[in-house]
């Protein structure tokens, strides 16, 4: 083995060969320009990629970047030019598919060329702010293709013409549509826009707006409103199948003011077919329709609401003032019962639970309900027959029911405590008539009561069946200890009232039979007896009895009747004929309340236990009076007494009302000094604004009668007029 | 003390009629608490502030007493001191309309002739009041002050006038029209 010399190992530079062809940035373009010729001719499979970036790089690297951009945008152009020719001269329908065709075609190139000076796009034009390759190629393509005088209009003419066709029924090419028009989207949100989109809507507004002139002339409303909702449905698909989803709004829009908007007033108040008519016949899916249309729009809603509110009023303010109606008070309150049900139905099913129509809807009930004065007694009344009667056997959550539309409808009312006093009146009747139908149904409701206006309210009428409950312990101790002595004589049921938690009712003369007062003041004294310090008074306008009667050929009746009743036919067990006058001074019932008691036993066919001469419905001082032995009836127990709760006549209602406003006085002067008194002092306005709402619970205080009880609190020197300012009150401690 | 009989001479020797306002206004003058007579002390106060100390200087003292009270800030006091003065019992604190219209004329009726008349005719008239307080009185003198006669254009019932005085106004417009 030789030793080999050793040598140095040295790197040398590495010297490529230094291009000093001159025409090396020539013949370089030139193969790339070839390259692109081919790419265009759909020759590209001849091609090697990496051969031609190394070209594109090398140009770029040797600083030749400008000439081979220069070069792709003159080649690209050309190209283009050629391109946009061919789709000029396309015929017809083929436009659009040449125009797609050579679009997808110009995109592959593209792309491709791209890949190629991939270098130079991101060196080279960086730095020199040039645009990059791929917009670039669609800038051209905009500039030369789209914007060519011919096909720039006539493409978009031609969109539009699709488009009204399908309009009008047509099946066209959506796929075609899709395409060209993403083409627009690509090409910038500025050409979408300018080229088609805007034109687009201006075509849709003139479209719908001639359609829905047509249609409005030709439909009803409910028709019409489906046809709008069919168009509205119809662009919002078209967008989404070949549009830009930016252009939903904008198109909905269109169709909204055109459709919509400007017809708004016409549909609603259409004769026979608008809104009122929909309500009325509860044509729920139109209504529904209307309402999902209608909010599309500024204003829409609202007009329908307005719409509406004022048919509401109307029907309601109708039904209140109708005189027909008022004669039942039931039936009354039965119908308001049922016009609020009706409208709940339509707001749950047409108009989605909107809040706004609800409170439309309940501010037109407090309109109207509170237009009619006798509103309280009448819901009051209907209460009387609920429990009365009216749900006899239904169930407990039935019951329920009713009671919290009743509820609802107390709500409303701005005079509550005039409803409370005609409760209590009612209530008093049913309690001592032993006449309510169910003791929870009673109880559920004072429960609510006492839920929406407090303790006070309710703590009088609690105090009732407190009472009622009491009375059964009393009566059982009183026969406990008084049975044997008892033994034959008439068997007392006595309710014993406590004055303040029941109505006040005058308590009139009346002179009772022997046999009853014997038995009432063992009572008297057996209760005074335990209850020392106590003072009862016979309420002998408020009893019922009852008695066993023979007629003449041997029947037998028991008769219930009311006390007055019993005091007159009692006397007819000493006497067979008797005239008013003798029956007046034997009883000392009271002239208007006797005569009512006679009739209600001579006068009505099947209870006359009595007959009368003359036979005249009046009662006139020289009447006779004769027990009738010849009273049929097919039942045993015949009822004669009324001690039923019955709307008010006329002058019953002036007293009620009379004492309502000698109630609400002390309530007015008490929130006075109330507020007053934290105030210490306060000018006129803001005192009655004051007054208003801290009674507003109860009832809705007359501003003059406020003035007035001031005036008489000045008077009394709770308060006086402040010297310097005239409008301002001032507390006197 | 001089009581009614002697305040009649004094009348007559000041050659005043007893039911001039001037002896009203000396009254005032003289502070006196019960109507129909004047306490020495009442009266010595009055001559005192009129600096007279005979009948004839009281005399001519009456018409600078006249012009003193119908002064706008002195006014009011003696219109005040007026209703005062015609509550004759302990615990009286109003007075009966017939009253009332007699004293309205005498102390009001040269200065707000139209306004008195018609109030005392509406007073005569209406049902809802049968006596005036002291507070509906001040009002009243307030309103011939304040509101425009007889157009009653800047009257607003909802502001703090006495009831009484809305129901005058209400009157007036449904008589006007």
């Amino acid at each position: 083995m030789s030793a080999q010399k050793k040598k140095n190992f040295q790197i040398e530079a590495f010297k490529h060969r230094v291009v000093v062809d001159p025409k090396y940035p020539e013949k370089t373009w030139k193969i790339l320009e070839h390259a692109i010729h081919e790419i265009y001719n759909h020759n590209a499979s001849g091609l090697s990629f990496e051969e031609l970036y190394r070209n594109a790089y090398n140009m770029v690297l040797h600083k030749f970047g400008e000439k081979l951009y220069s070069g792709l945008v003159t080649t690209m152009t050309s190209h283009l030019l050629e391109i946009s020719r061919s789709i000029e001269a396309a015929q017809g329908e083929v436009f659009l598919e040449e125009l797609n065709r050579k679009w997808a075609d110009h995109n592959k190139a593209l792309q491709m060329i791209r890949d190629i000076l991939m270098y130079m796009d991101r060196t080279f034009i960086p730095s020199t702010h040039k645009t990059p390759v791929h917009e670039l190629g669609l800038n051209l393509w905009r500039d030369v293709v789209i914007h060519s005088s011919k096909t720039q209009i006539r493409l978009r003419d031609t969109l539009l013409e699709l488009v009204y066709r399908e309009r009008n029924g047509e099946v066209i090419n959506r796929g075609l549509m899709r395409n060209i028009i993403k083409m627009l989207m690509d090409l910038g949100s500025a050409v979408y826009q300018e080229d088609f989109e805007q034109h687009f809507l201006e075509v849709s507004a003139d479209f719908y707006r001639l359609e829905s002139q047509q249609f409005i002339e030709s439909c009803d409303c409910g028709d019409y409103l489906k046809k709008a909702e069919r168009r509205l449905n119809e662009e919002m698909e078209r967008v989404s199948h070949y549009m830009d989803a930016r252009s939903l709004d904008k198109i909905t829009n269109v169709v909204e003011k055109e459709m919509i908007e400007s017809h708004m007033q016409r549909l609603v108040h259409m004769e026979n077919s608008g809104l009122v008519n929909m309500l009325v016949n509860d044509k729920y899916e139109d209504l529904g329709r209307m309402y999902n249309l209608f909010r599309r729009v500024p204003t829409g809603l609202s007009i329908v609401r307005d719409v509406m509110t004022s048919y509401i009023r109307d029907t309601g303010k109708q039904l209140v003032t109708d005189p027909e109606r008022l004669r039942d008070p039931v039936d009354f309150v039965q119908r308001l019962l049922d016009l609020k049900d009706k409208y709940d139905e339509i707001i749950t099913l047409a108009f989605g639970n909107d809040k706004t129509f609800q409170n439309a809807l309940n501010s037109s009930f407090e309109y109207f309900i509170n237009l009619n004065a006798r509103s309280p007694e009448f819901i009051s009344l209907f209460v009387d027959d609920k429990l009365r009667k009216g749900l006899r056997g239904v169930s407990e959550e039935d019951v329920e029911i009713v009671l919290d539309k009743v509820m609802m409808l107390f709500r409303y009312l701005q005079e509550k405590d005039v409803f409370e006093k005609y409760y209590k009146q009612h209530l008093a009747k049913r309690l001592l008539a032993g006449k309510t139908v169910s003791d929870d149904a009673e109880r559920s409701l004072i429960v609510k009561l006492k839920t929406e206006c407090g303790y006070q309210f309710t703590s009088k009428l609690e105090g009732m069946f407190t009472d009622m409950k009491t009375s059964e312990d009393t009566m059982q101790g009183f026969y406990a200890s008084h049975g044997t002595e008892l033994g034959d004589g008439p068997t007392l049921a006595v309710h014993v009232l406590t004055t303040g938690s029941w109505p006040t009712q005058p308590s009139a003369t009346c002179n009772l039979p022997a046999e009853i007062l014997g038995v009432c003041e063992k009572f008297r004294s057996y209760y005074l007896g335990t209850h020392t310090g106590r003072r009862l008074s016979w309420q002998t306008n408020m009893g019922t009895a009852d008695l066993k009667a023979t007629f003449g050929k041997g029947q037998k009746h028991e008769l219930n009747v009311s006390t007055y009743q019993m005091c007159v036919l009692m006397l007819f067990n000493n006497a067979d004929r008797l005239s008013y006058k003798e029956i007046e001074q034997a009883t000392e019932i009271p002239a208007s309340d006797l005569k009512r008691c006679l009739q209600s036993l001579a006068c009505v066919r099947g209870k006359n236990v009595l007959r009368k001469e003359p036979m005249s419905k009046d009662i006139a001082e020289d009447d006779a009076f004769f027990f009738n032995d010849k009273f049929m009836s097919k039942l045993y127990k015949v009822k004669i007494g009324t001690v039923v709760a019955q709307r008010e006549s006329e002058p019953e209602n002036q007293e009620t009302r009379q004492r309502v406003e000698e109630d609400r006085k002390p309530q007015i002067e008490a929130a006075i000094v109330r507020i007053m008194k934290s105030r210490r002092t306060l000018d006129h306005n803001n005192i009655v604004a004051e007054v208003t709402k801290q009674l507003q619970a109860r009832f809705l205080p007359n501003p003059v009668v406020i003035k007035k009880r001031i005036e008489s609190l000045i008077e009394r020197e709770f308060l006086e007029r402040d010297k310097n300012d005239r409008k301002m009150y001032r507390y006197l401690a | 003390m001089i009581d009614p009989e002697g305040i009649e001479t004094l009348c007559s020797d000041m050659e005043v009629d007893h039911t001039d306002v001037r002896i009203l206004m000396l009254a005032w003058k003289m502070k006196a608490e019960k109507q129909g007579y004047f306490i020495l002390e009442e009266w010595r106060r009055g001559l005192k502030a009129l600096r007279a100390d005979t009948i004839n200087k009281l005399k001519k003292a009456l018409p600078e007493l006249e012009k003193e009270v119908k002064r706008p800030s002195t006014f009011v006091d003696f219109y005040s001191y007026a209703f005062r003065y015609c509550l004759t019992e302990e615990k009286q604190k109003s007075i009966d309309i017939e009253s009332i219209c007699e004293l309205l004329d005498l102390v009001l009726g040269s200065q707000f002739h139209a306004q008195v008349n018609l109030f005392i005719q509406y007073l005569k008239t209406q049902n809802d009041y049968k006596v005036i307080n002291m507070d509906q009185w001040m009002g009243f003198y307030r309103f011939c002050n304040e509101i425009s006669f007889p157009e009653l254009s800047n009257y607003d019932p909802n502001l703090a006038w006495p009831l009484i005085l809305d129901n005058f106004v209400e009157w007036l417009k449904a008589k006007q029209s």
